[in-house]
């Protein structure tokens, strides 16, 4: 296409759009046009006066003809130009950027890796491209992986790097070529970008500097037939014999949709769970929520894999590796009810057995007398609800019961509130007489954490009730809570069978933003927000309306033998202490390094009312797979009240232990434990195509092109009319353009083709 | 806790003492005092002689319960309140179900039921229906009512029906509380019953340091709460020397599924609490082991 417009037009497209169109003729363009005019009008004339046979419209048409045929003559005898500004040969540098990183090993469907293209381009005295550009420029090779990296010569590529961070190689070849006149970037990459910094961050330097990149993409932009496991999300801690449920996302290509294959989740010693999953259409993500358990406590890595299917070109991109803390801590949970109810006992019951969950009973038995239960010492809210916030916040999770607002000191509400928004706690609201609106819990502090909308309490007599039939929404059927115990896809039936409760708290919506897992349909008529939560602050707040769910139990039409009510508590209560933070909480950037790759640590830090602390000592000890230990001191970094951070690198393959220490003033404020796993990486072959919008979109930002292996010939001649740098200012005549000469004579062939079809001549 | 327990104490004294100074009353004076809330507790309490209809004066003060629904209204709005003083109907000991008519189940019925719930309420926080109901062992109603009280056992048989419906009550997880059976005789008649719903099971004493007696009051030993006619005699099963035994049946967790109060009679106690010829310190025994247990079962 370039070519026959350049057979047309004399030069290439590119010049017309960087050139600046102007007439060369000495005279001034209106004098010119005046001639033409002359000219025009006289020929107009001739055929108004030779009227022969000729009617109007042959005159019009043919006066017309001759008129465009003058137009164009009087346009070349203007000396039509392209003023172009042009970079002075061997006077400007330009960067070269090879990707070193290993997706440059893929090999194309033909067998041929990506590599071969830079051999093939930029080897000396054998290619064409690196000939052209030498001569025009004076060029400097990087190499890129994480960064970008001078060198001398293609011996030193290695392609083995772990990450392909365009934005890093674009700032560092920048500012290494700041001192000299730089025309341009060329980068030579697939595009597969793994950093995690956002592209605009690079360009807009460059575009200030008016750097253009000239992008040369290689590799196949579809890698077929290939399977990609491209995203699992795990929560970092979870508890002991916790169902987890985790969206896994895969990608295909080349295979029939509907093609089912295996998902395995496994962690060091043995397969949790496999699933089958049916594969979507070409380039389609699907995503599949696989339920396991993880019964044992300790850090566990879990592999998400799908075996390597036959034909598939790339196996590595079928796995994912993620970090989870399973804790086998018994997490405590506060439940203050305001008067003896049977949701007391059958909760207890249920949940006896899970030696992960405390479930402290604080029940108001009469007037100021409490009975305590599960307590872990005598002193233990040996007066009432707590009235510090570091004695409440010591539980992980809070249940209020049938308990009216007015039981409880201002101070007291607000430090529930606080509960949740600052410290990140979970609280459950369970409906009865003395909750919700019936309560006085409308217009408090408390009322806002509360994820249903009150309403006015009923003022009849009686009050209000009504049975409800419990079923799920469409949120409710995928979310772990009211999963009960069965099959995902038997769950809506489950539910259905189960008897229906009754509510004395007519709560008819959740909250805007709150979302409702469990709806029911009262007895009296309309809709019965049941099972509602939503974020707040830190923290998240539950609320289950009805009043008697031990009737999941008890009731003569559930078996004995069926688990449902044992199941929905278990489940509820690990959901509301799931995810409450630690005091002392460690993290670090990357969950999966390569020897020699740097690691930074961070800790958020607060004391027992989970105040951020700035002044704290904190320190990180390091062990690494052999035992040997390192100490990291971690400094605040000032961009965040509570939050350290320090780095490490990690030398050795296999899992690194990260302990952190927390202390003021020689006072323990808390420790924890974050791991890092040290192997080969294969992010690399993780959407390993190659990425044409994004090289696109770099070139179009900076005023470059891109290009690909069959139009890459053209690359210095764009450099040298696009380029930055010093340049020069260069005509090109455009009056003896081709398409001009045919244009003549095509409006000359076209009058005298006419004259004959008319029987003019 | 201390100070409710005083109250109580005192209320059940005054309740005494009213009743003594009624016209006909012949009972010895007694070192009582009106306590505070006494009053208002002598005002709930209602006054009865033995063998006349309740005489309850609606006249003299407010009733402060609500309304009495008929019985398949309870059980049909079962969870309107959060707790019901459910009375087991079982077979055995005459005739009749619901209402009274002659069963053994029906003894005490239902006065004792309605007493205890009045003087309960004013022990201890709970929000209760004010009135009895009765259920029927074998119908499947009675899972709407976690706990359960069987008086006069004695003289029970269970149709298979009700001994299938027991096992169901308990294994799902109800709570029952067994009271009035007197001598080995009772003992063998209960025992025999029991072991047609659970083969196996033993019978196990419950000590005095179980939580069944510090789950509201601290009891410190078990007293036998005698007939209303035997105040004097104390025991119903004098010549077998017996004495008063709590025992408790479990299940395989563990768990107290069943307190039975054996030879010993708190169903009389709470019914004729505010009689004179009622010892007091048994009748307050008995309202303390009943809120313990029904404490008890709500919680554990």
């Amino acid at each position: 296409m370039d070519g026959l417009f350049e057979f047309f037009f004399k030069y290439r497209q590119i010049i017309f759009e960087q050139g600046e169109f102007a007439f060369a003729a000495p005279t001034s363009v209106r004098t010119w046009l005046g001639i033409a005019a002359v000219v025009a009008a006289s020929a107009v004339a001739t055929y108004t006066i030779a009227r022969g046979r000729s009617t109007i419209l042959d005159r019009g048409i043919m006066a017309g003809l001759r008129v465009a045929l003058v137009g164009v003559l009087a346009f070349c005898l203007m000396q039509p130009t392209l003023t172009l500004s042009t970079v002075v040969p061997q006077q400007n540098f330009v960067g070269v950027l090879l990707d070193d990183s290993r997706s440059m090993l893929l090999q194309d469907e033909n067998g041929v890796p990506r590599n071969q293209f830079i051999a093939d381009a930029f080897t000396p005295e054998q290619s064409e491209l690196l000939t052209e550009l030498s001569e025009r420029f004076v060029l400097r090779f990087f190499r890129f992986s994480d960064v970008a990296r001078r060198m001398d010569g293609l011996g030193e590529m290695t392609f083995d790097g772990t990450h392909s961070n365009l934005a890093n190689a674009l700032d560092a070849a920048r500012e290494e070529l700041s001192g000299v006149p730089l025309s341009g970037l060329v980068m030579v990459t697939d595009g597969a970008d793994t950093g995690e910094r956002p592209l605009t961050e690079a360009i807009v330097p460059l575009q200030a500097a008016g750097v253009p990149v000239f992008t040369v993409g290689v590799g196949e932009e579809s890698i077929a037939p290939d399977i990609e496991l491209g995203r699992v999300e795990l929560p970092r801690t979870a508890l002991a014999g916790s169902t987890l449920m985790v969206d896994v996302v895969v990608t295909q290509d080349g295979f029939r949709a509907g093609t089912t294959v295996p998902v395995i989740v496994e962690d060091d010693t043995r397969i949790l769970v496999e699933e089958s999953i049916e594969l979507g259409p070409d380039m389609e993500p699907v995503v599949t929520r696989i339920a396991f358990e993880l019964p044992d406590a300790g850090p566990k890595r879990v592999r998400f894999r799908i075996p390597g299917q036959q034909g598939e070109r790339v196996e590595r991109n079928n796995a994912r590796d993620a970090w989870i803390d399973v804790r086998g801590e018994r997490e405590k949970i506060l439940y203050f009810e305001g008067e003896p109810r049977w949701e007391v006992k059958f909760m207890r019951r249920a949940v006896v057995d899970d030696e992960n969950l405390q479930l402290v009973l604080l029940q108001r038995t009469a007037e100021n007398k409490f009975l305590r239960l599960e307590v872990s010492d005598s002193t233990e809210l040996e007066f009432g609800f707590p009235a510090t916030r570091e004695e409440l916040y010591r539980y992980r999770a809070l249940v209020l019961g049938s308990v009216e607002a007015s039981f409880f000191t201002h101070d007291q509400i607000q430090m529930i509130a606080d509960f949740v928004s600052e410290r990140g706690g979970g609280v459950l609201f369970l409906g009865g007489q003395s909750a919700f609106a019936e309560g006085g819990w409308g217009g408090t502090a408390v009322e806002e954490l509360m994820p249903v909308i009150l309403g006015t309490p009923d003022g009849g007599e009686d009050g209000f009730f009504a049975e409800v039939d419990v079923r799920p929404t469409p949120a409710g059927l995928a979310h772990p809570a009211v999963q009960l115990d069965v099959e995902s896809a038997e769950v809506a039936d489950r539910w259905d069978a189960l008897p229906p409760l009754t509510v004395v708290n007519p709560l008819l919506e959740v909250r805007p933003g709150a979302t409702a897992l469990l709806m029911g349909t009262r007895s009296t008529g309309g809709e019965q927000a049941v099972l509602a939560f939503q974020r707040y602050g830190r923290g998240m707040a539950i609320a289950f309306t009805p009043q008697d769910s031990w009737l999941w139990q008890m009731h003569s039409d559930v078996p004995l033998e069926d688990q449902a009510h044992e199941t929905f508590w278990k489940q509820m209560l690990r959901w509301v202490v799931d995810g409450v933070p630690d005091a002392v909480a460690a993290a670090t950037d990357q969950e999966q390094v390569e020897p020699g790759e740097l690691v930074r640590v961070t800790a958020s830090i607060a004391d027992s009312t989970f105040i951020e602390v700035n002044d704290a000592s904190v320190s990180a000890t390091v062990v690494s797979p052999s035992g040997l230990e390192e100490t990291v001191l971690l400094e605040w970094t000032v961009e965040e009240d509570g939050e350290y951070a320090g780095e490490f690198r990690p030398t050795e393959m296999g899992d690194y232990e990260i302990t952190i220490n927390a202390d003021r003033d020689g006072a323990s404020l808390g420790s924890d434990v974050a791991h890092v796993h040290t192997a080969p990486s294969d992010r690399e072959f993780f959407g390993a195509a190659r990425r044409t919008q994004v090289l696109q979109r770099i070139a179009d930002d900076t005023g470059g092109r891109f290009y690909t292996a069959e139009n890459v010939s053209t690359l210095p001649e764009d450099i040298t009319v696009t380029g930055a740098g010093v340049t020069l200012a260069e005509e090109h005549d455009l009056w003896d353009m081709p398409a001009l000469f045919l244009l003549m004579l095509l409006l000359m062939g076209a009058e005298w083709g006419y004259r004959r079809i008319r029987g003019l001549v | 806790m201390r100070r409710l327990f005083a109250g109580s104490f005192l209320g059940l004294g005054a309740i005494a003492l009213v009743a003594f100074a009624r016209p006909g009353g012949d009972a010895p004076e007694g070192p009582y005092v009106m306590g505070i809330g006494a009053e208002l507790m002598t005002q709930q309490a209602p006054q009865q002689v033995p063998g006349q209809e309740p005489l309850i004066d609606r006249g003299m003060f407010d009733d402060p319960r609500g309304p009495q629904l008929d019985y398949e209204e309870v059980q049909r709005t079962a969870g309107r309140f959060p707790f019901y003083w459910t009375r087991a109907i079982y077979s055995g000991g005459g005739f009749g179900r619901r209402g009274g008519g002659g069963g053994s189940w029906a003894v005490d019925f239902p006065k004792s039921d309605q007493q205890f719930l009045i003087v309960i309420k004013r022990l201890m926080r709970l929000n209760a229906y004010d009135w009895e109901n009765p259920v029927y062992l074998g119908d499947p109603v009675l899972r709407k009512f976690p706990l359960i009280y069987m008086l006069e056992v004695g003289r029970m048989y269970l149709s298979d029906e009700e001994v299938e419906g027991l096992r169901g009550y308990m294994d799902a997880g109800g709570f029952v509380i067994v009271d009035d059976f007197w001598g080995s005789d009772e003992w063998d008649v209960f025992e025999f019953n029991m072991r047609r719903v659970y083969p196996d099971k033993q019978f196990v004493d419950i000590p005095l340091d179980h939580p069944l007696y510090s789950a509201y009051y601290t009891i410190d030993h078990v007293e036998m709460t005698p007939a209303i006619g035997n105040t004097e005699r104390r025991s119903e099963c004098e010549w077998e020397n017996c004495f008063t035994q709590v025992k408790g049946l479990y299940d395989e967790e563990g768990r107290l599924m069943m307190v039975v109060n054996f030879n010993t009679d708190l169903g009389d106690a709470w019914e004729w609490a505010e009689q004179p010829s009622y010892p007091l310190e048994t009748s307050t025994y008995a309202f303390e082991i009943g809120t313990n247990m029904i404490v008890y079962a709500m919680s554990h």
